[in-house]
C-alpha cells in the first residue's frame, strides 16, 4: 500500500466473548474494556494498528453478536458498521471477524453472514489453545480453502498469532467466492429474482444474494423495485406458512457442519472440564445462593477490614499535610481557603478510594473469572417474578460500581421495555460513589469501637439489599403497571470459566483509580472551592458556627430546613444535599467543609457525632443517619446519570421521570424511617 | 430426581423433560418468531444436537460447543426426540 493511499477501516466481527477486544487491544495497543461474559463491549471504538510493513489501518472494535439480524442496540451498532450505516464511520474496507475456535460450528454460522457483505474477509482464529484443550484439532489450512478466506490461528490474551495476522492485514485481502451453502429451492427463486433487480446497481454475486436477503428480512435500503420484489415474495411465503428464515439458518448450520466434518474438525466434547466442575456447585440452587451470598459478604467484609490500613495512612498523611500548611502558613483567607476548603474537601473524598478499589477488584473477578454469567443464571429466577429476564442482572451487577456503564451495558438487552425498566432501576443499585457516605454516616450512627467488623459489613449489605430490593419491586410495578407486556424468556451463553487476568483487573483498579482522583481533582475540588466561599461569606461573626449560618451556604441551608426538618435533617445537612446534587460523595466533602475539619475521616465524625439543635439535643442520632443512609440509598444525586440516561432513552421524558421518582421516593422513605423509629421509641 | 416423562413414541417432549446428561436432536420450536429464530441462531436449529446438562426452574445445555441458559418456559417450546429416534 502507497504511503500517500486513504488509511482502510477494517471492522472487528465476531460473536459475543470470542476475544474481539482482546484482540482489537493486542493489535492497538488500547485498553479496550474486557471480560469473560457476553456483552462487555456495547459501543464501537476505532484504534489505529499497523501491519509488518507499517501501513496504518484503522481498526473498528464492534459489540458481539450472533447473526447480522440485530435482535438489540449492541447488535444494531454492530450491523449498521458492516454496512456502512453508521454516521461518523465510513463503510469498512475489509472485515476481520474473530472466531472462537472452540466453537466453530456457531462462530462460522456468522461468518458465513458477513461473507454475504461482499468485502474481504479475514478471520483469527482465536482461543486456539482451549481449543487444544477441549481435544479440537484445526485445520486452518483446509478451513482457509474450503471456505475461501485466510483463517489466522492466534491467541490474542497471549499476544500469539499477531505477527501472522500483521502480515495477513498488509496483503491484499480475499474477498470472498460464490455462496458455498445451498439455499432451499423455494428461496433460491426470490432471492435470484430480489438479487437481479438489486445488481443492476453493483455487480457481485454474493452480496446480491446477501443484499437480497436483507431486503427479505425487511431492510428498505435498496432500489424500489428490489424491494417492491421483496415485499411481494415475503408476502406469498408468510401466506404459504414458509418460514424463510428458518430454512436459512438451517442450511447455513448444514454447510457449517459438513464443512467442518470434512476437515476433520470435530465439536469439544462435554464433561470433565473445570468448568462443569464449578457450575455444580456455583448453579446448585441452594449451593449456588450461599456462594453468591458468601462472595458479597466476603466483599464487605474487605471493604472494612482490609481497607481500614491505606485509608489509616491516607488520613495520616493528610493530617501532616494540614499540620504543614497550618505552620508554613500566616493566618489569613489563602490558609482557611487551602485547609478548611480545598484539603477539607478533596481530602474527605480521596480518603475511601482504598474501599473503591477493593469493590473493583472484588467486581474485575466476577466479569473475568465467567461468573457474572452464573449470577444471572441464578438471578432469572427473580428477574423473571418481577417482569424482567437474568440477562438484565448485568446490567444491574454493573451499576454496583457505576451506572453509568450500567446503562450502557442495558444495550444487551434485547426486549426494548426491559432495557427501559433496567435503565430506570439500574441507578437504585448502590455505586461507588455511595460508598464515603455510607461509611462515613455508619460511623456517626455508632461509635466505631463498637461495632466489630462483620457488623459493618452486614449494616453496608443491608443497604445495598435495600437498594437492590427497591430495584426489583419498582422493576416489577414499572414493566407490569407502567409499560405492560410480559418478561421475556432467558437464552444467554455462559463462558467457560478462567483464570482472571491479573492485567485485566488490575488494569481496571488503575483506570478507576485514576478516574477517582481526576474527580477529586476537579469536580470535587472545584465545589469545594465554590462551598468554601459560600460558607465563608458573607463574614458576619468570628464564631464559627454563627459564620456558617450566616453566610450564602447557611442562608440557603436554612431556607431548606422546613423541607427537609420532617426528615431529622437540620440546615447543615441540606447544604450537603444541595451541594451534592452533582456527585453524591461531594456530600462528605461539603460535611467536611461545613465542619471545618480538615481532610479527616475521624475528624469528620466526630464533629457530626457532636453537632446539635439549637436546644441541645444531637442531630446525628441512629434515627437521622439511618433517615440520610436511606435518603442516600434512593436519591439521583448524580449528575452524569441523568445525562446518560437521556442519551440511551433519546429524550428527556425518562430522565426526569427517574429524577422525580428517585427523589421523591428518597424523601418519603427518609420521612417514614423518621416516623416508625420514634413510634417504635428510638431518637 | 428428575425423570424423562412420556418417552413414548410419538408423543412430544420437551426440553425440560429430558433427563440432564442426555442428548437430543431439536425436532421443532414453538416459540414466538423473533425468540426461534434467535435459539436457532445460538445453534438449537431443527437437528440439533443438543445435550441437557442441568434442569430446574432454568435450564442449562450443551449446544454447539457452549453452555446456553434457557429460561424452562422456553425450554418447554423446545420440542426434541433422543437420538435413538425415541421422542
Amino acid at each position: 500500500m502507497s504511503q500517500d493511499s486513504p488509511k482502510r477501516w477494517i471492522a472487528v466481527v465476531g460473536n459475543p466473548n470470542a476475544g474481539k477486544s482482546t484482540l482489537f487491544n493486542a493489535l492497538t495497543g488500547l485498553r479496550q474494556r474486557v471480560g469473560n461474559y457476553p456483552g462487555v463491549t456495547v459501543e464501537k471504538h476505532t484504534g489505529t494498528a499497523f501491519t509488518l510493513h507499517g501501513e496504518a489501518v484503522e481498526l473498528i472494535d464492534l459489540p458481539g453478536m450472533y447473526s447480522m439480524a440485530a435482535r438489540s442496540p449492541d447488535e444494531e451498532i454492530a450491523v449498521k458498521v458492516l454496512r456502512g450505516e453508521s454516521a461518523g464511520l465510513p463503510k469498512p474496507d475489509a472485515v476481520l471477524c474473530v472466531v472462537d475456535a472452540s466453537n466453530l460450528e456457531r462462530n462460522l454460522f456468522l461468518v458465513t453472514q458477513v461473507m454475504e457483505l461482499g468485502l474481504p474477509v479475514l478471520v483469527a482464529l482465536n482461543m486456539v489453545d482451549v481449543a487444544e484443550a477441549r481435544g479440537i484439532r484445526l485445520h486452518p489450512d483446509q478451513l482457509s480453502e474450503k471456505l475461501g478466506v485466510s483463517f489466522i490461528p492466534t491467541q490474542a490474551h497471549r499476544g500469539k498469532g499477531l505477527v501472522e495476522l500483521r502480515a495477513a492485514l498488509g496483503q491484499r485481502l480475499l474477498k470472498p467466492g460464490p455462496r458455498q451453502w445451498t439455499m432451499p429451492p423455494t428461496l433460491a427463486v426470490a432471492v435470484g429474482q430480489i438479487a437481479s433487480a438489486w445488481r443492476q446497481s453493483e455487480a457481485s454475486e454474493l452480496r446480491a444474494e446477501g443484499k437480497a436477503l436483507e431486503l427479505l428480512a425487511g431492510s428498505n435500503v435498496g432500489p424500489d423495485g428490489a424491494r417492491k420484489l421483496a415485499t411481494a415474495w415475503r408476502e406469498r411465503f408468510r401466506k404459504e406458512a414458509y418460514d424463510w428464515s428458518a430454512s436459512v439458518v438451517h442450511a447455513r448450520y448444514e454447510y457449517v457442519r459438513k464443512m467442518l466434518g470434512e476437515a476433520g474438525i470435530r465439536s469439544g466434547k462435554l464433561g470433565g472440564t473445570w468448568t462443569d466442575w464449578i457450575d455444580a456447585v456455583v448453579l446448585h440452587p441452594v449451593a449456588g445462593w450461599a456462594v453468591l451470598v458468601g462472595m458479597m459478604l466476603t466483599l464487605f467484609v474487605s471493604i472494612f477490614s482490609i481497607a481500614a490500613y491505606p485509608m489509616g495512612w491516607i488520613d495520616a498523611a493528610f493530617v501532616w499535610i494540614g499540620g504543614v500548611m497550618q505552620g508554613a502558613l500566616s493566618e489569613g483567607l489563602f490558609r482557611d481557603l487551602l485547609i478548611d476548603g480545598i484539603l477539607a474537601g478533596v481530602g474527605g473524598v480521596v480518603i475511601f478510594l482504598p474501599q473503591i478499589l477493593i469493590l473493583f477488584f472484588f467486581l474485575g473477578l466476577l466479569e473475568d473469572s465467567g461468573y457474572l454469567a452464573r449470577a444471572a443464571f441464578l438471578l432469572d429466577r427473580v428477574m423473571h417474578r418481577v417482569g424482567l429476564s437474568g440477562k438484565s442482572f448485568i446490567p444491574l451487577l454493573s451499576s454496583y460500581a457505576c451506572a453509568i456503564p450500567g446503562i450502557m451495558a442495558t444495550r444487551t438487552v434485547e426486549d426494548p421495555k426491559d432495557r427501559l425498566t433496567t435503565i430506570l432501576v439500574a441507578p437504585l443499585m448502590s455505586c461507588s460513589a455511595r460508598i464515603p457516605v455510607y461509611t462515613t454516616l455508619l460511623a456517626a450512627a455508632v461509635p466505631v469501637a463498637l461495632v466489630p467488623v462483620w457488623g459493618k459489613a452486614a449494616a453496608m449489605l443491608g443497604l445495598y439489599v435495600l437498594g437492590t430490593g427497591t430495584a426489583f419491586i419498582l422493576a416489577w410495578l414499572f414493566r407490569k403497571k407502567l409499560l405492560g407486556g410480559g418478561s421475556p424468556p432467558l437464552i444467554l451463553e455462559l463462558p467457560p470459566y478462567r483464570m482472571p487476568s491479573f492485567q485485566t483487573v488490575s488494569l481496571r483498579m488503575w483506570e478507576r483509580a485514576i478516574l477517582f482522583l481526576r474527580r477529586a481533582g476537579t469536580v470535587i475540588l472545584a465545589l469545594s472551592i465554590v462551598l468554601w466561599f459560600l460558607s465563608s461569606f458573607p463574614n458576619t461573626s468570628a464564631d464559627p458556627t454563627e459564620k456558617l449560618a450566616g453566610s450564602f451556604a447557611g442562608q440557603m441551608g436554612h431556607g431548606l430546613e422546613p423541607i427537609l426538618r420532617p426528615l431529622g435533617f437540620d440546615w447543615r445537612i441540606g447544604i450537603g444535599l444541595v451541594a451534592s446534587l452533582a456527585a453524591r460523595e461531594v456530600f462528605v466533602s461539603t460535611m467536611s467543609i461545613v465542619y471545618h475539619v480538615g481532610g479527616e475521616e475521624e475528624g469528620l465524625v466526630t464533629a457530626m457525632r457532636s453537632a446539635t439543635w439549637p436546644d441541645g439535643a444531637l442531630i446525628y442520632t441512629p434515627l437521622t443517619c439511618l433517615a440520610l443512609l436511606v435518603f442516600y440509598v434512593y436519591a439521583l444525586q448524580c449528575l452524569s446519570t441523568v445525562a446518560v440516561a437521556k442519551r440511551e432513552t433519546g429524550g428527556w421524558k425518562w430522565p426526569i421521570f427517574m429524577l422525580l421518582y428517585m427523589t421523591g421516593l428518597a424523601y418519603l422513605a427518609a420521612w417514614l424511617v423518621q416516623v416508625v423509629g420514634r413510634a417504635l421509641g428510638f431518637s | 430426581m428428575e425423570t424423562s416423562k412420556n418417552r413414548t413414541e410419538g408423543d412430544s417432549l420437551d426440553l425440560t423433560q429430558v433427563v440432564s446428561g442426555d442428548e437430543v436432536r431439536v425436532r421443532h420450536l414453538n416459540c414466538a418468531p423473533t425468540t426461534c429464530q434467535r435459539l436457532r441462531e445460538m445453534g438449537f436449529c431443527e437437528n440439533a444436537l443438543v445435550t441437557k446438562i442441568r434442569g430446574g426452574a432454568d435450564l442449562v445445555c450443551w449446544v454447539c460447543g457452549t453452555r446456553v441458559a434457557l429460561s424452562a418456559r422456553l425450554a418447554k417450546q423446545i420440542l426434541v426426540e433422543h437420538v435413538d429416534g425415541k421422542s
